[in-house]
């Protein structure tokens, strides 16, 4: 794909962005189109070649709508993030079908960089308790009973969201954080025949507290999102780190298998960066 | 009731049993810090060394220790010597 045709679909992007805040449902679909587009002419990023990669049962074909799926989604999500910094969460909230299923606190839900991921707010709102989101910088202002801490700068301001986490928990409260994101020293795991890095925090936070951990999902559909919870993940007779990392990379292998077209970009980045490993 | 030595002492065997870097030096000067330029522990290790002061000196674990100027050796035994005084 040339210059020019890359700095028109920017600047598409760009407008529907714009009009996302008037007419989220049109432009977040408009969105998904120009990204299943941009990748289907460019074959690039994620190529089929990458997909198959991954996925090695797809055919050639399906991995092709894969990567196409792949490039609306992440065009979609660019959208979505955008128009959440300028109006907030408002004009989601109407596309966010559905409630959670019953939720007992103090529990950690744990996001992956996969599906509609900027698409979980609303339904954090919908919790029957207090909620401390952790998210590496900020994007909106949720409504109570949401706050969103950030966890950007260095060990020390990062241990002190830690600790606010903890004693959310330990107050009976709920936790939501990615357990795919690697601030510090992470855990590796196998997934998809790779190695996977998680996020160490999340399941301190698990052995430190008791809390359970429960996968949190979002995904496009129709012209909305709909949120899906996984059940706790088993911790193992000692609840050691490694082995919840262990049980949710296995949560994420199992969801993405299902529905590889749900697969972020950076998430898979991260796994084609590592060699191949023995697959389960 | 522990004396002011006993209580510093205890302390810097904390910081040795969480930090690694730490048992390798023979002194941990008052300035040397917890996080990232001094003994290198993470937010994770930060937080567990704090648990461990609360359940061992049995005081209210010093949440503001983390906030604002980086955490210091000197910082941490002062706090817990003060908290241990009240």
């Amino acid at each position: 794909m040339n210059g020019a045709a890359r700095w028109a679909f920017d600047g598409l992007e760009s407008g529907l962005a714009r009009w996302a805040s008037r007419q989220p449902r049109w432009a977040l679909g408009g969105a998904a189109l120009l990204g299943r587009t941009r990748n289907r002419l460019s074959r690039r990023w994620p190529s089929p070649d990458d997909v198959r990669a991954l996925f090695p049962r797809l055919d050639p074909r399906a991995a092709a709508r894969v990567a196409w799926s792949i490039g609306g989604l992440e065009a979609r999500n660019r959208v979505l993030a955008d128009c959440l910094r300028r109006e907030g969460l408002d004009p989601l909230r109407p596309l966010v079908r559905g409630a959670l299923p019953p939720l007992r606190p103090p529990l950690l839900l744990g996001t992956f960089h996969a599906g509609a991921v900027h698409a979980l707010g609303p339904a954090l709102e919908r919790l029957t308790g207090p909620v401390l989101a952790l998210r590496h910088g900020p994007l909106y202002t949720p409504r109570p009973p949401v706050e969103i801490v950030t966890t950007e700068g260095d060990d020390q301001r990062r241990a002190a969201v830690f600790q606010r986490a903890l004693d959310h928990l330990r107050g009976g409260c709920f936790v939501v954080m990615a357990l795919d994101v690697v601030p510090g020293a992470g855990l590796r795991v196998p997934c998809l025949g790779r190695t996977l890095e998680l996020a160490r925090g999340p399941f301190a936070l698990a052995r430190l507290t008791g809390a359970p951990i429960r996968p949190l999902v979002a995904r496009w559909q129709g012209g909305g999102a709909e949120v899906e919870v996984g059940e706790p993940l088993a911790a193992g007779l000692q609840g050691e780190e490694i082995a919840l990392a262990t049980a949710a990379a296995r949560w994420l292998e199992d969801y993405l298998r299902a529905s590889p077209a749900e697969t972020g970009l950076g998430l898979l980045r991260a796994l084609l960066s590592e060699e191949v490993s023995p697959s389960r | 009731m522990e004396t002011p030595p006993v209580i510093e002492e205890a302390v810097l065997d904390l910081l040795r049993s969480r930090a690694p870097l730490a048992r390798d030096r023979a002194e941990l000067p008052d300035d040397l810090r917890l996080g990232s330029g001094g003994l290198g522990m993470d937010s994770i290790a930060l937080v567990e060394l704090l648990l461990d002061c609360e359940e061992q000196f049995g005081i209210p674990r010093p949440v503001e220790l983390l906030e604002g100027e980086p955490l210091t050796v000197g910082r941490l035994v002062a706090h817990v010597r003060a908290a241990m005084a009240r």
